[in-house]
């Protein structure tokens, strides 16, 4: 076995120039293949740690809030779901609660709306190491309870620069108008995608903006050791929450998910119950990402669709070429079976060979993908504004061939070969010897 | 210098802001939780000269929305007012993109109808007419004195005109301007400018109501208008009530139905 399997290899150089024309077809399908499977490895990594880093937690708690017969987007009771969560999912997970709001922004007789993040400082930390400040900074910051930390976009449309007042009005929860300024302590850029639009404010700011009360957030994000049984321990929470008072739901599918950690809308509606009470959305990590894996599973699809059709084309190149190389070798099959090979034996042969012939070239394309991602990955940065900006992790196209993808592919392009070499090399294996070297003497 | 000259423009700002701030506790609030009667009979006065209860009134409000650096925006709104069941109604009659769009307004509650998608959003009552700087809630019978704490606020001229200055604060922080002042004119107790501002004080826009038209019984209907948003420099909006009719009106036009209808 081992002599027919060395045998089979000796083969496929046989014949190098008609070896090299398949073998580069195989090597580019595998290239191809081996470079999407990164991409998207990397597209899904990079976005989900994006989000997580930006606007969502493992757990995002969301939701509306009765009061007075009418209903409003956010949380009341804000310490006990803080309490809640940490008593159920364990002391620690690390909580954090923010103010969301839509505002417009007024200076120097220009207008825009923007999206304020309220936050507190002292604790939710996790955007520091992800802002590049060109001006100002998150000491700065942190210290002026009425500053604001805005990227380099929205400071540019402004022309705005440190220590300049803008004026803020805003609808709040209730209808009444309120304005307020804010004092420029940051310009920022960051090559976190979902960070791209982010102007930072403190929690109270924002909190006091929208006239609400001192146990009101908008959104509360728990982040946890690990992911595992995420749907178990939401359930957990949700339930120790029920107990304590609180109406909760989940997410009916992936997009009410994101709009959920997303929100931040101040109108009311009108309490048809007439029933003060908060109801929580809690919607997990893996429901705000469902979008992002459906894109990514089409993004496959696509490859997978582009690939099928390359490796039926190759399908046929190998089909033909074997019967031509069998013809060729009627001479080496006539003797093996004059020496008492059987036809077993020369079939599976001339499939080994068909099947080296693609692992070689294949592994090859796929090293050569993998190599040319990381050179990309780590030695080529590009602009973070860009229509790749969504894709960018520290600067760099965010690229992640992975073995274990690579083996499966290079084994799928070898059993492809195999199963189409197959046929071709059992009419070899057939032939009786007396006719095949009839044919060849 | 330059961070003498940045104090100094703050100071500026933050005076003619009122010295607002974001986490300022709203006026409204620390206002003294009173009307004095002065105010409120002025107030009660301008109400009932402008109360059209008992009269069903029919016209058609034109505005135009001028923006600094863009076209001007026009908008022409068909008007159906009965203060008496405290309801109205409008349909957008100009430009195309906006007609067959209306608000249904039945006491609390404003309804905006959609002809695209044939569906009815409930607004807030004061919300925007059209994205202008006009509100629905400028449309239907007065209820200040329900929804404001009035204190007397001295006297001042506007163009030639001598006023009384009526100082508002919301009872609630339901309404869009928590704290306004109204010039009410001394010779007919009707008012010419409104100024209106946030929870914060910072002033957001000025209404100056130019003219008036006298109705039988006594009652007024403004007839020009002028908006100025006081944030965005330079973004007015002027209105006029013309065709005015007071005519009776069927009871069908206060409803959804009528909408729908004159949305086909």
């Amino acid at each position: 076995m081992t002599d027919f399997i060395a045998l089979a290899f000796k083969n496929v150089f046989r014949n190098g120039k008609r070896s090299l024309t398949l073998g580069i077809n195989y090597a580019i399908v595998a290239f191809i293949l081996t470079a999407l499977a990164a991409f998207t490895r990397g597209a899904q990594e990079n976005v989900s740690s994006s989000i997580v880093r930006a606007s969502a937690g493992h757990i995002t708690v969301s939701g509306q809030y009765a009061k007075d017969g009418r209903i409003y987007n956010g949380l009341l009771r804000t310490a006990d779901i803080e309490r809640i969560a940490r008593e159920s999912l364990g002391q620690d997970a690390t909580v954090f609660r923010r103010y969301l709001v839509k505002s417009a922004v007024y200076f120097n007789g220009m207008s825009k709306r923007l999206s304020f993040t309220g936050i507190d400082s002292g604790k939710d930390t996790g955007f520091k190491g992800q802002m590049a400040f060109s001006s100002g900074g998150w000491d700065a910051w942190a210290a002026d309870q009425d500053g604001v930390a805005l990227p380099s976009s929205v400071a540019k449309y402004f022309g705005l620069q440190m220590g300049d007042d803008l004026v803020v009005s805003a609808r709040t929860r209730f209808g009444a108008f309120n304005t307020g300024i804010l004092k420029v302590s940051g310009i920022y850029d960051t090559d976190n995608y979902f960070m791209g639009e982010l102007v930072l404010v403190h929690y109270d700011f924002l909190r006091n903006l929208d006239l609400a009360e001192a146990d009101a957030s908008t959104t509360i994000y728990i982040y946890l050791d690990s992911t595992a049984g995420l749907a178990a321990k939401r359930d957990a929470f949700a339930s120790a929450l029920g107990g304590a008072g609180f109406e909760v739901s989940r997410p009916k599918s992936d997009a009410e998910a994101i709009s959920a950690v997303s929100a931040a809308s101040q109108k009311y509606e009108v309490d048809k119950e007439n029933r003060d009470r908060v109801m929580p959305k809690l919607s997990t990590i893996d429901e705000v990402l469902g979008i992002v894996r459906s894109i990514v599973v089409a993004v496959q699809g696509l490859g997978a669709l582009v690939a099928a059709i390359m490796l039926f084309v190759i399908a046929v190149s190998v089909f033909i070429n074997l019967r031509m190389t069998i013809n060729e070798r009627l001479r080496e099959i006539g003797s093996m079976r004059a020496m008492g090979v059987e036809a077993k034996a020369v079939t599976g042969l001339f499939v080994m060979e068909g099947s080296a012939l693609a692992v070689m070239a294949a592994a090859a394309g796929s090293l050569l993908a993998a190599l040319l991602c990381l050179v990309v990955r780590y030695a080529i940065p590009i602009p973070a504004g860009g229509n790749l900006a969504i894709f960018l992790d520290s600067g760099r196209l965010a690229l992640a061939p992975n073995l274990g993808d690579m083996l499966i592919l290079v084994a799928l392009i070898g059993l492809i070969a195999a199963a189409f070499s197959f046929f071709p090399a059992r009419r070899g294996g057939r032939i009786r010897p007396v006719e095949a070297l009839n044919a060849t003497f | 210098m330059k961070h003498r000259a940045s104090r100094i423009a703050r100071a500026a700002l933050a005076a003619a802001l009122g010295a607002a701030t974001a986490a300022a506790v709203p006026a409204a609030a620390q206002a003294a939780k009173a009307t004095d009667p002065k105010a409120a009979a002025l107030v009660e006065a301008y109400e009932s000269k402008t109360d059209l209860a008992g009269l069903d009134v029919t016209s058609t409000f034109t505005l135009i929305q001028k923006k600094e650096g863009e076209a001007d925006r026009v908008l022409r709104i068909q008007i159906y007012r009965r203060d008496s069941a405290d309801t109205f109604t409008l349909l957008f009659q100009y430009p195309d993109s906006e007609k067959g769009k209306g608000y249904w307004r039945s006491k609390d509650d404003l309804f905006l109808y959609l002809p695209s998608t044939r569906e009815f959003v409930y607004r807030n009552r004061k919300d925007d007419v059209g994205g202008s700087d006009v509100r629905a809630d400028l449309f239907g019978k007065p209820n200040t004195l329900a929804q404001y704490w009035a204190t007397s606020a001295g006297t001042a001229k506007v163009s030639s005109w001598d006023t009384d200055v009526v100082r508002l604060d919301a009872k609630k922080l339901d309404v869009a301007y928590p704290v306004q002042k109204m010039y009410f004119r001394k010779t007919d107790g009707l008012p010419v400018k409104l100024e209106s501002f946030s929870a914060g004080e910072t002033l957001l826009r000025t209404t100056y109501y130019v003219d008036y038209k006298a109705l039988s019984g006594g009652k007024y209907i403004f007839t020009k208008l002028l908006a100025t948003d006081a944030l965005e420099k330079g973004q007015k909006t002027y209105l006029t009530n013309e065709g005015i009719s007071t005519e009776k009106i069927a009871n069908y036009t206060f409803s959804k139905a009528f909408l729908e209808e004159k949305s086909r």
